[in-house]
């Protein structure tokens, strides 16, 4: 299997007004806000549903209606569903070549790099605007190898569509919490991607999610599923820009790792900050078989993200990289949960989180090892940084092992910015803003070397534009 | 369902189990006919400590919450409220035991140390009794540069539930030093909440653990810090045998305010078969810029290379796992006052793992 390194991509850096262009509202349809079964039939009946999917929509929506608003975490009070628009379909159907995507959407794109990314180190790229997906793209070499890379109404439709309705919210049930029941009512749009056994992506697909529409909800599904022995990278961007309603991302990323076979999923996280992040990955490792997970969350009002891996075979792994950066008027709740579910399984958890200008930045996380999951390990390391004391960081993890015969190790820390390091930078010239946003900046780079190049030079700026003004 | 005995501070996903004590951990019923008397020894008070009024109404509430102090106010067989005036140096001494004829204790002790004093209450449970309950409510004062030691050893039998609820306020400069050992016991409650409300204030926990059979273990103990320079330092090590199932919540939290505050915990627990169940949620809670909060745990069996060492120096396996489980309460039963109370308690841990049988696999 490749290095990481050699994964890396080519493309410029980014500044973040890119992210608060708001294009002007041409949807070709939207539902009204709220959410019935007449909505939810109507999202159904636009998307030409099979049978079972619009009797699985309804049934959610039924599991949604009786299942409580979780009471633990970030306080959700503000999200209004009477208020969101969960379908809006863009004034376009989805386009395999990118000159066919309308002006105004394909600008957008454009501004965030999507295309000039393709060119330049991805193996194929879907990107979804609002509810549907406006454009898809996989490399013909790539293709050739039998990958799948499509969108998911596609995946739906056509020769897979008994792989999607084996696979489809089996790892996420809607019954999992209630926006997984929210998710399974009103889906839309998302990715599908099939890796035949023994096949290696030598380089990394990549989907974009952006919100436009005010008051909307994105619900994407992805849906990865990778045979024996084979490799994927795939990364996940979002943003949109901000807008003085709430927005609502309640997506699904379920991935079934097989025997053997390597899955790094990447996901630099930047919605806005009026936006409602209740986002739920989850992976199933076959034996033998690693899941990665490499997540950056800088934007959103309020986040809730725990991506799990349930390590069903023997010898599967687990790794999860994370950073979380929280501003004036966040609350991100994030982390991971691991379940160990066969023997010798191994799971390694890091996390580093900030917080600054009133934000709140919350590390959570859960380890069960199961009572056969003998032999087993995993490590849970988090560190937290406050930048002021306005701000607060929680760290809450927790552990459940049932089984004798484990090696299971947490180790927290909570600390500062060290005045003398701040001093002595700034006795050897540099600002005093300058010197805060390097220590950051070190204390994020073990997060950011795993991320593709692209992305950790995006994270560093996001950290120089959160630092600025951190002074005084 | 119970859910306000060792609340965890912070909830979180419901499905853990972790975020209060379960429906077995509930506090028990009255009997027909009332508590009895409880079987209490205790030390005549030494020079420089006297009872006194309590002076308790609006203090804070233990780690296993206010419902459960208010229940143990209540229902007490046994309160002593005494006053601290001087540097004591020999230990207050109470020692409970329960029996057929004493099947309960509820008992309920204030402790009040003014500035500068200094005194080690000591509370030993002993004994075994038909549906036996031993539930205590302590709540100490250590005013300013006060030193309060409280020490628990709990050695009871197979069929007595126990509550053990701890408060502590502590005065600029003051510290709670608390010593726990719970080895016996059916069921285990215990909660400490060490309230460092003033400059330099600090608290200590030294605790250990036994569980075995089908015994369940529920612990919540939180250090709030709302003042500069505050300090805890927390550490606890636990065995567990059989199906034996055991929760420890910690929890350090720095209150906007505590400036310079500084907060260790630890677990090592060290697991002897493959039925038991072991839950930790350590956590840190941050309001404050300038702290330094640490936690660590560790989970697992027995180091293989230290086993296989012992194993080739002759020991049997039950002779390694005991030298094993000393080595980690070493650090509480040094800190108990007097040979005899740390042979005794030796000889307690000794004498369940010499009953252990370890599942045949």
């Amino acid at each position: 299997m490749r290095a990481y390194e050699t994964e890396k991509t080519n493309v410029a850096a980014v500044d973040r007004s890119i992210y608060d262009i708001k294009d002007a509202a041409n949807a070709a349809f939207e539902v009204g806000s709220g959410l019935t079964p007449e909505i939810v039939a109507q999202i159904s009946a636009e998307k030409h549903d099979p049978a079972w999917m619009r009797d699985f929509r309804l049934q959610s929506l039924q599991i949604y209606d009786r299942t409580p608003v979780q009471n633990w975490g970030p306080d959700i009070s503000g999200l209004d569903m009477r208020n969101i628009v969960t379908y809006v379909r863009p004034n376009t159907a989805m386009q395999g070549k990118w000159s066919d995507v309308p002006a105004d959407i394909k600008n957008t794109f454009e501004r965030l790099g999507i295309p000039q990314a393709e060119r330049s180190g991805l193996a194929g790229v879907g990107a979804q605007y609002d509810s549907e997906v406006v454009y898809h793209n996989v490399r013909a070499e790539v293709a050739a190898q039998g990958v799948v890379y499509t969108d998911m109404e596609s995946a739906l439709q056509g020769e897979y569509a008994e792989l999607v309705r084996t696979h489809f919210m089996k790892l996420v049930p809607p019954t999992d919490h209630k926006f997984a029941a929210l998710h399974g009512a009103v889906w839309s749009g998302g990715s599908f991607v099939y890796v035949p056994a023994g096949v290696h992506v030598e380089i990394p697909l990549q989907s974009y999610f952006r919100l436009n529409a005010p008051g909307a909800g994105q619900f994407e599904h992805t849906l990865i599923i990778v045979e024996k022995d084979a490799y994927l990278h795939f990364i996940e961007g979002c943003s949109a820009p901000k807008y003085n309603v709430a927005n609502l991302h309640a997506g699904c990323v379920e991935i079934y790792v097989g025997e053997n076979a390597r899955v790094r999923y990447s996901t630099i996280e930047n919605w806005s900050k009026n936006m409602y992040n209740l986002n739920t990955k989850r992976a199933k490792v076959a034996a033998g078989g690693t899941i990665e997970w490499v997540s950056g969350s800088f934007g959103s009002h309020t986040s809730c993200l725990y991506p799990m891996s349930i390590l069903q075979g023997e010898g599967a792994r687990m790794e999860f990289t994370g950073i979380t950066f929280a501003g004036a008027g966040q609350e991100l709740d994030t982390g991971a949960k691991v379940v160990h579910a066969a023997p010798h399984t191994t799971s390694h958890i890091s996390t580093k989180s900030l917080a600054r200008d009133g934000g709140i930045s919350n590390f959570r996380s859960s380890v069960v090892v199961l009572p056969n999951a003998e032999g087993s390990k995993s490590s849970v390391s988090c560190e937290s940084l406050m930048l002021d004391d306005r701000s607060r960081s929680d760290t809450i993890p927790e552990m459940d092992i049932r089984c004798d015969k484990v090696d299971v190790g947490h180790e927290a820390k909570i600390g500062r910015i060290s005045e003398d390091a701040v001093l002595y930078l700034m006795s050897r010239g540099i600002s005093e803003e300058d010197a805060r946003a390097l220590i950051v900046g070190g204390f994020a780079e073990p997060i950011a070397k795993e991320l593709p190049l692209e992305y950790a030079v995006e994270m560093n700026n996001l950290i120089h534009l959160e630092m600025k003004g951190s002074i005084g | 369902m119970n859910t306000t005995l060792n609340r965890l501070p912070v909830p979180t996903w419901n499905r853990l189990g972790v975020n209060f004590a379960p429906a077995a951990a509930a506090l028990p019923a009255v009997p027909d006919g009332g508590w009895g008397a409880a079987q209490v020894a205790e030390s005549p008070l030494p020079a420089g400590v006297c009872a006194a009024a309590p002076d308790f109404a609006d203090f804070s509430a233990s780690g296993v919450g206010a419902d459960a102090d208010a229940w143990v106010r209540q229902n007490a067989n046994f309160v002593r409220h005494i006053a601290v005036n001087e540097a004591v140096s020999a230990p207050l001494l109470y020692e409970t035991t329960l029996d057929a004829a004493h099947p309960a204790a509820v008992e309920y002790l204030t402790v009040d140390a003014a500035a500068h004093t200094r005194l080690t209450v000591v509370q030993v449970l002993r004994g075994d009794a038909e549906n036996g309950a031993a539930a205590q409510l302590t709540r100490i004062r250590a005013g300013q540069g006060a030193v309060v030691t409280l020490v628990q050893v709990q050695l009871l039998g197979s069929r007595v539930r126990r509550w053990n609820a701890v408060a502590a306020e502590t005065a600029q400069g003051g510290k709670v030093e608390q010593v726990r050992l719970e080895l016996g016991g059916a069921l285990t409650v215990c909660g400490t909440r060490a309230f460092l409300h003033s400059r330099h204030a600090a608290y200590e926990l030294t605790a250990a653990y036994y569980g075995s059979g089908k015994q369940l273990l529920d612990f919540n103990d939180v250090s709030v810090h709302t003042a500069k320079d505050t300090v805890c330092e927390m550490h606890t090590a636990g065995v567990l045998t059989d199906e034996a199932d055991k929760i420890l919540r910690g929890t350090v939290d720095f209150q906007r305010g505590a400036v310079n505050g500084i907060g260790h915990e630890s677990e090592d627990v060290l697991l002897f078969d493959p039925r038991v169940r072991n839950r930790t949620a350590p956590l840190i809670l941050c309001r404050e810029e300038r702290v330094e909060g640490q936690h660590a745990a560790s989970v697992g069996r027995l180091d293989e290379a230290k086993l296989y060492y012992l194993r080739s120096r002759g020991l049997s396996a039950a002779q390694a796992r005991r030298l094993m489980v000393d080595a980690r309460f070493a650090p509480a039963i040094e800190k108990l006052p007097g040979e005899a109370l740390r042979q005794e308690v030796r000889h307690f841990v000794a004498e369940r793992l010499d009953a252990y049988e370890p599942l045949d696999r």
